[in-house]
């Protein structure tokens, strides 16, 4: 196991290089930070709550945050699968005494914790700049930390998938897109699934994207046990079903390789 | 005769701004220095000089793109800094590093969009295309791709497109540059037959010795933004262009080859580096006792690099004019 | 007169050729503008969904975002189908590529701006008609001013972008200024703007034009005023005259070759 978490002190090391980014992406997180502040400031003063969806304005800003340092932080891993399977590299990487899904992940998700590291700091220091400190309890922390990395996995599985369907489609690229903005959109990353309608809610908590984006986002500043223990199970079930399809899907492809030679 | 250019005590300096711990300091940069010259229309000129001698400052001065520091220029009676766009419609500019074609259309489209924006009248537009074709042999790729095209394609078609408007004078900024023999030979040729023959005004820039003798009858080497050597071609080539570079390798050792005019430069093993004189000894029968001394396994002839034929002006003073018989020794 | 018909015969060589070089990657081009349409639509479903919870913010309702985002994507659009060149306009100056423009008999700016069609444009220009004629179903009168407020929205995109990308002339880091700035533009543009107050909205109508976009159109639909319509075109023109003048200011900086390092 020590030799993948090599590779993503590696990866961690080589995206040092490009902390310049941080200066841009901070602005972008000031720009939409400051406008969904204006927008539920209005929507909390119009209805005269104080909580909307069971989250306070300030609640509403740092849920923000980590939605956005999640997505932000998303590195291009159906691009890399793709490519690699594209090129053919995916067959010499073969050769080589390490599982390829297992060292795509180390890569990716090593990048993808210091982007998400970056873009978190700069958007609580925005947010407390807007609402102040975050009301939380010290417990939403752990739990937190405890979901983010398989959340991780999961979101890691699904699109290591659509790259892996390289070897069947002429163009992932479309797949990526839609599974992207599904996420966003039914994982709640602008408004938490509190505030869908009624009926579709049952619906996009059984589904895997509100497991990826709303239910970290949501136990950070809720602290909800009953969620944690919930999630912590739909993260584990998905991230099991998507590991056997890799398994079933790569195997699968491999013997396409062997067979046809690339 | 007319002048299609003149340029008189032309000057370019830039300012560099380069920053040391927190002060920014400037300093200036002359590109150019004092250039003065005349051109008569129709006249074809290279315009020669190692990197960073200028040729490109002077020609962006030329063609309108850079105001001056100093000095005063006309390229057909227009100021061209002043009058840019009303020059653009008369003169052609091709930089060999830097395409006019689309790159994903095939040439032929590039030629209508052209005739758009020099406005160009349909009838003219046409016959002067078919022209162009016919005479740049464009017509087996007028319908491919740019991106599928040769180098050397590209460039015919590059240079056609800068003549379609039907400039009086081109200005061509390293024309053949990247390209190989063959085509670099094509090129001049088609060049030098567009001057003869329709009498626009050459104005060629290269760091390539060769390109001076296959077009330009008149050459200008600037060094330091200053012009070092102004004369006609004949006898430039006489003067300073006259050696080539043999290399040449053997399969065994070969017999010694004595001929006047013919200096080794380097030997080792069986390879051999000789700088010959064109006109001590014609390069045909150098050839002919190199192949008769040995087995030869590969060979090269080279002009010298322009840095030396420099060093070499700086170091002969000027030969007095004579127009006697040449020996036209060309390879 | 003449001028103008001149320029306009240029902008339709341009379009025709742009579109030519779009096509000879058809399934390139395709995908980019299918990817811009799942892209807007997201932002879509988002005022859907907001809007069914909280069906009216400070006097806006669905169909007031909706028309706002129809103006917006199709103004941005319809700029970049056109004049593409606009958003690379930073990069062309850095990179010294603004001398292939200068040779030509034609005015620099719009020549050069005329140059590239962005694909993805044409997605969002599609995507904003699409989405006005299927979720707010107009009525003539309304299309009509629909369709102009969008050619006020585009000029004054042009003219932000020509404005934030000549800053290249006076600056080298400017290339990452002017995406931010018409980020900032963009992302202030899409949003209700009665929502934004004080400060804020002096710099929407001043630095940030947002209001332009997003304020003024949306009102003049939603009242049929004319008046609200006059505004956004004088916003749009003033915004556009800035850009011109900025560009034609840096372009003697680049003339004078003292830009930034120079080779002779």
């Amino acid at each position: 196991m020590s030799k993948y978490f090599y590779i993503a002190l590696t990866s961690i090391r080589s995206k040092l290089a490009y902390v310049g980014e941080i200066g841009s992406k901070t602005i972008f997180l000031f720009v939409i930070l400051y406008i969904f502040l204006c927008l539920w400031k209005v929507t909390y003063t119009e209805t005269n709550q104080n909580a909307l969806g069971g989250l306070t304005l300030n609640q509403m800003l740092w849920y923000l945050v980590v939605t956005e340092s999640m997505i932000l932080s998303l590195p291009p891993i159906a691009t890399v699968v793709d490519q690699d399977v594209r090129t053919g590299s995916l067959a010499t990487q073969l050769v080589r005494p390490l599982s390829y899904p297992l060292s795509v992940f180390a890569n990716t998700t090593g990048e993808r914790c210091l982007s998400f590291a970056i873009n978190f700091f700069a958007g609580s220091l925005i947010a407390c700049l807007f609402v102040g400190m975050p009301d939380l309890q010290l417990h939403n922390i752990p739990m937190f930390l405890l979901l983010l990395p398989l959340s991780f996995a999961l979101d890691f599985s699904i699109y290591f998938l659509i790259g892996l369907s390289a070897f069947w489609l002429e163009d992932t690229t479309g797949i990526t897109l839609i599974y992207s903005r599904l996420t966003m959109i039914l994982g709640g990353m602008l408004i938490p699934l509190e505030l869908f309608p009624d009926s579709w809610q049952q619906i996009l908590r059984v589904l895997p994207f509100s497991a990826i984006v709303y239910g970290p986002a949501r136990t950070f500043v809720t602290g909800d046990f009953h969620l944690f223990f919930y999630l912590i199970a739909q993260q584990l079930v998905a991230i099991f079903i998507f590991a056997f399809l890799i398994h079933v899907v790569y195997t699968t492809a491999l013997k396409r390789v062997f067979s046809h030679g690339g | 005769m007319e002048n299609a250019v003149s340029v008189n005590q032309l000057v370019k300096n830039f300012v560099l701004k380069k920053r040391e711990g927190m002060r920014w300091t400037s300093s200036e940069t002359t590109a150019v220095d004092g250039i003065t010259l005349s051109i008569e229309k129709g006249q074809s000129v290279a315009f020669i000089g190692p990197n960073g001698a200028g040729k490109s400052t002077t020609i962006k001065m030329l063609t309108g793109i850079l105001h001056p520091t100093s000095g005063d220029a006309t390229v057909l009676g227009c100021i061209p800094w002043k009058e840019r766009t009303r020059l653009a419609r008369r003169i052609g500019v091709v930089f060999g590093q830097r395409s006019q074609l689309w790159y994903h259309l095939p040439p032929r489209d590039t030629f209508e969009l052209l005739s758009k924006i020099y406005e160009i009248k349909r009838e003219v537009f046409q016959t002067r295309r078919d022209m162009l074709i016919e005479r740049f042999q464009l017509g087996e790729f007028l319908d491919t791709p740019v991106r599928k095209l040769s180098l050397g394609q590209r460039m015919r078609a590059e240079v056609a497109c800068s003549l379609l408007h039907g400039p009086e004078v081109i200005f061509l900024d390293e024309p053949t540059i990247g390209l190989d023999v063959i085509a670099r030979q094509e090129l001049r040729d088609l060049i030098s037959e567009w001057n003869r023959e329709n009498g626009v005004t050459v104005f060629l820039t290269s760091h390539d010795a060769g390109d001076i003798q296959h077009v330009a009858k008149r050459v200008i080497v600037i060094n330091h933004g200053k012009v070092v050597l102004d004369d006609r071609v004949s006898r430039v080539r006489r003067q300073y262009l006259r050696e080539k570079v043999l290399s040449v390798k053997y399969a065994d050792t070969p017999q010694s080859i004595e001929l006047i005019g013919v200096k080794t430069l380097i030997e080792s093993g069986h390879a051999f580096k000789f700088e010959v004189d064109t006109l001590a000894v014609p390069i045909e029968r150098v050839m002919n006792e190199i192949m008769r001394a040995g087995s030869v396994v590969d060979i090269t002839i080279e002009d010298p690099p322009l840095e030396e034929v420099i060093a070499h002006i700086y170091s002969t003073p000027p030969e007095s004019d004579e127009e006697e018989g040449e020996e036209e020794t060309d390879v | 007169m003449n001028m103008l018909s001149s320029y306009l015969k240029l902008a339709a060589a341009y379009t025709s050729i742009n579109f030519k070089s779009l096509l000879a990657y058809r399934g390139a081009f395709i995908s980019q503008m299918v990817a811009m349409f799942i892209n807007d639509s997201v932002w879509i479903a988002f005022w859907c969904l907001f809007f069914t919870r909280f069906p009216v913010v400070k006097g806006w309702g669905v169909n007031d975002v909706i028309t706002l985002w129809a103006i917006a994507a199709s103004g941005f659009g319809l700029a970049h189908v056109f004049m593409g060149n606009a958003l690379a306009l930073p990069g062309i100056i850095m990179r010294g590529e603004l001398d292939s423009w200068l040779l030509y008999p034609r005015a620099v700016l719009p020549h050069l701006l005329l140059g590239k069609s962005s694909a993805s444009a044409w997605g969002d220009a599609l995507f904003g008609v699409v989405v006005y004629l299927l979720f707010v179903k107009p009525d003539l009168p309304h299309f009509i001013l629909f369709l102009l407020l969008i050619c006020s929205v585009a000029v004054l995109f042009i003219g932000f972008s020509v404005f934030t990308g000549s800053l290249a002339f006076f600056f080298g880091s400017a290339e990452s200024v002017s995406v931010q700035l018409r980020f900032a533009l963009i992302t202030f543009s899409t949003y209700p703007s009665p929502i934004f107050q004080g400060f804020v909205k002096v710099l929407l109508f001043t630095l940030i034009p947002a209001m332009f976009v997003s304020h003024l159109p949306v009102s003049a639909l939603r009242n049929m005023s004319l008046v609200d319509a006059a505004y956004s075109f004088a916003g749009a023109i003033g915004v556009l005259a800035m850009g011109v003048a900025t560009f034609y200011f840096g372009l003697r900086r680049y003339e004078s070759g003292n830009l930034m390092e120079m080779r002779g």
